[in-house]
């Protein structure tokens, strides 16, 4: 039965559903990645540089 | 030796207690020793297969050692064994390092090694014995496959994610993300491609069949490229690359760019394997836009690492570990242009098939993967040692072979395909084609297929020259090594609030307060939680992979009209069953494929082109990605069934430029017809409807047999060879199923039950007719 409703239902609006979806999510990221402060990625970026713990070892 | 390094750590300030840790080098000794080993291992056999094709004799009396049974322990060796161990190397020494922990548990990390090694030996050992699934870089037989499932996520993942959730680090540093992708990617890919109906432990079949089958693969073996041999090496990438150049990465914005846009955008990609074949247009056209776009994401990565080396170039003249990584990274930005450049539909229309894909993928593999490995053990060497670089002049020589070695391989290979695609469908003024003959094409490019030879000689040569280093450089450790103790405080469950601004700049400005709440959500700080959070950061890379996943795989598999049913296409005889077995296990679809592509000159050399509904009954699947030889889709009735015996007898009598290895021992060894009946149930339960064949299968093989080998032995063949009849030979069977390829569209259609009725009643109208007067 399951099989019978998937099969009826339209395919054409899930692709352009998935990529409303794709175009959200990928979005959401891009803005959350271009508000990250120089500050927290400056920090973000150094931390392979050392192997020894950093204190305090926030942001 | 354990020695303490202090921290400057107040406890008070953090308000837990302090711990005491040292990592794990060991571990991260025994990776690299495997890596490396396993590394001398892949690529001498990948030179043996390539000096198999210039010499195909070589090994005739040797079917362990035939081209289509090594080329997967070579693909299989340099991915999972030589490209795997270097993760696991990797992993193990940045996670601990990025975490400030040691790993979670020292036994899962030994079971981890010592499982990995057992299923690389496991694959050494079965598939020249002709044990294999046939999916390409998914060979393994299940048995291995339960055991990589249990020791990639059982030991490895575990070990891992217990490792995040202990790390005394806050911020996830990027390479972990990569990390982390890759594990829940692997792991998925891995199972959903491999649900098999086992028959035995060395035999299964694939729940899915043709076209489904075939999209699963590719899914599979598109993603296995992207999530094992891409995004560990750029994990690998963000965390040795800014170690060795002392520098951190040039925009860890970049790097977060990356990371998404490869997740939310590799997994799509995959149809772009299959275009022009029976896979439905919609599935191929989505595969080439996705692949198309990731293109930036990559390039992104290539740049952000290059700049990465901002200020230091003038190391990299002096340093060979700096060598290997721009090398390394330059290769990554070639081959992710010339990736997205293939999956362009009239682009892939010329190299399909060809040894453009073999090209691009030893630029991949040799150039990324490997030159970014030989950077990585180069660095690690002195640090996980304990000592100095044996030579420095070694390695930059090692650099400079295996350059060369790469450029002597790739450029001929490049050239080889080129050629290959553009006579194959060349075609003259009158509207045929030019080169008929496909071994015309092999014998032109014989003398590339030379040069590859002393390139892969080349790349070999230099790895054994880093193990000469490794070696050395080892024997000059110390007696014991030191083991620093580091000190520092678990994490507090919180992070301090003072990274945490939940007031919103625009309190002051008169605005409507969703616009300050606007303001709020958008620094994303609930994002920044994610990044902190190891379980629900990979929960949502899961859902990232699964969803994009399931909006391609759910309607290839409920769309009806994806694969329309052809009336004529019947389930393969039982003694074809075991003649395909054969074939799958000898690894045809390695030289030849199945799979004629709706274009002139396929149709023209090979015949109709190839339809979904064909394949109904193909479990697994043998549509192959290249051609070494011409495609068999069409095979069935073009040549005699006595051409097929003296062909797999001794090819080069045939066609004396035939690069086919002889397959005598087919015709010395005996069928077993006991393990049809299995083969049969098998086929049956996978949706073959089959009747007589479930009780008789046995009868109805030894028949079809009878009537094969008579057609054999009136046309010249011998009625035994040795011991072994010729209708008991396994060669019978392959006989049988390679006449069946793709003759069932051209039968005529059985007639319904009302054109029965019709013709039965016309019948019995003429009747009285031609009866009366005699009665009368």
């Amino acid at each position: 039965m399951l099989k019978d409703v998937l099969r009826a239902i339209d395919y054409s609006d899930c692709a352009e559903a998935a990529l409303l979806l794709f175009l959200f999510a990928f979005g959401l990221m891009l803005v959350s990645t271009f508000r990250l402060s120089a500050n927290a990625t400056n920090k973000f970026a150094s931390i392979p540089l050392s192997d020894k713990v950093q204190d305090p070892r926030h942001e | 030796m354990a020695i303490a390094e202090t921290s400057d750590i107040d406890p008070s300030t953090t308000g837990s207690q302090i711990e005491s840790f040292s990592y794990d080098d060991d571990i991260v000794r025994k990776f690299a020793t495997a890596t490396l080993f396993w590394g001398v291992v892949a690529t001498v056999v990948g030179l043996l297969v390539a000096v198999i094709l210039v010499l195909p004799t070589m090994f005739e009396t040797v079917p362990y050692f035939s081209f289509g049974r090594l080329r997967p322990l070579h693909t299989n060796a340099a991915i999972f064994a030589f490209a795997g161990n270097a993760i696991f190397c990797a992993v193990y020494y940045s996670t601990q390092r990025l975490c400030k922990a040691r790993m979670w548990s020292d036994a899962l990390s030994r079971l981890h090694f010592w499982g990995w090694q057992l299923i690389i030996v496991a694959a050494a050992v079965t598939l020249p014995l002709g044990i294999t699934q046939s999916k390409e870089y998914a060979e393994l037989e299940w048995p291995i496959d339960l055991a990589i499932a249990v020791v990639w996520l059982g030991f490895f993942g575990v070990n891992f994610m217990m490792t995040l959730i202990k790390r005394r680090e806050r911020h996830m540093y990027v390479a972990l993300w990569f990390y982390i992708a890759t594990i829940v990617t692997v792991t998925v890919l891995h199972i959903f491609n491999n649900l098999v109906w086992p028959i035995g432990w060395g035999k299964s079949y694939p729940i899915y069949a043709g076209v489904q089958d075939a999209f699963m693969q590719w899914w599979y073996g598109h993603n296995a490229v992207a999530f094992f041999l891409t995004t560990p090496f750029l994990g690998l990438m963000y965390y040795f690359l800014p170690k060795a150049a002392n520098r951190p990465v040039f925009s860890y914005k970049l790097s977060i760019i990356h990371f998404w846009s490869l997740v939310f955008i590799y997994i799509w990609a995959g149809p772009h394997h299959l275009h022009y074949t029976a896979l439905p247009e919609w599935a191929s056209s989505l595969g080439m836009l996705f692949s198309l776009m990731l293109w930036m994401p990559s390039w992104g990565g290539m740049i952000n690492g290059l700049l990465t080396l901002r200020g230091a170039w003038h190391k990299v003249t002096v340093d060979p570990v700096l060598k290997f990584f721009v090398v390394g990274v330059t290769f990554y930005g070639m081959a992710t242009f010339e990736g997205p450049m293939l999956s362009i539909k009239s682009v892939n229309g010329l190299s399909h098939y060809t040894d453009w894909t073999i090209a691009h993928v030893h630029s991949g593999a040799l150039g990324w993967n490997g030159m970014m490995t030989f950077g990585m053990i180069y660095w690690l060497m002195p640090r996980i040692f304990q000592t100095k670089l044996w030579s420095e002049k070694l390695a930059s020589l090692h650099f400079w072979i295996g350059t060369i070695g790469i450029l002597l391989y790739i450029i001929p290979i490049y050239a080889a395909g080129l050629t290959q695609g553009l006579m194959w469908r060349a075609m003259d003024s009158s509207g045929n084609l030019q080169n008929p003959e496909f071994i015309d094409v092999i014998a032109k490019i014989m003398p590339m297929w030379y040069l590859r030879v002393v390139g892969g000689a080349l790349f070999v040569f230099g790895i054994l020259l880093m193990a000469v280093n490794y070696v050395m450089t080892w024997k000059m450790r110390p007696a014991t090594y030191e083991v620093p103790v580091y000190q520092a405080a678990r994490l507090s469950k919180t992070p301090p609030a003072d990274t945490v601004k939940e007031v919103s700049d625009l309190e002051p400005v008169p605005v409507l307060n969703a616009a300050k709440r606007l303001d709020v959500w958008s620094r994303m700080n609930w994002h920044r939680r994610w990044e902190r959070l190891p379980v629900r950061f990979t929960v949502l890379t899961t859902l990232a992979v699964v969803i994009a996943s399931l909006f391609e795989i759910v309607p290839t598999f409920l769309i009806r009209s994806n694969v329309p049913t052809i009336a004529t296409v019947k389930p393969y005889t039982p003694l074809e069953l075991a003649g395909r077995d054969i074939y799958v296990s000898e690894g045809c679809y390695n030289c030849h494929s199945q799979m004629v592509r709706p274009m002139v000159a396929e149709t023209k050399r090979y015949g109709e082109y190839s339809k979904p509904g064909e394949f109904i009954y193909d479990h697994p699947f043998q549509w192959g990605s290249r051609r070494i030889g011409p495609d068999l889709a069409r095979e069935g009735g073009k040549q005699s069934s006595f051409w097929h015996w003296e062909h797999f007898e001794e090819p080069q009598r045939l066609n004396e430029h035939s690069v086919m290895p002889s397959y005598a021992h087919l015709l010395d060894t005996k069928i077993n017809f006991k393990r049809i009946p299995d083969r049969v149930h098998a086929a049956h339960m996978l949706g073959a409807p089959y009747d007589r064949e479930l009780t008789e299968a046995v009868e109805m093989a030894k028949q079809q047999a009878v009537a094969v080998a008579a057609d054999i032995v009136s046309q010249g063949g011998t009625i035994r060879r040795g011991d072994v009849m010729t209708l008991d030979s396994q060669a019978v069977a392959l006989i049988a199923y390679i006449q069946r390829l793709g003759t069932d569209i051209f039968a005529p259609p059985e007639p319904t039950a009302e054109e029965l009725a019709a013709a039965a009643a016309e019948l019995d109208a003429a009747a009285p007719e031609s009866a009366t007067p005699e009665t009368e």
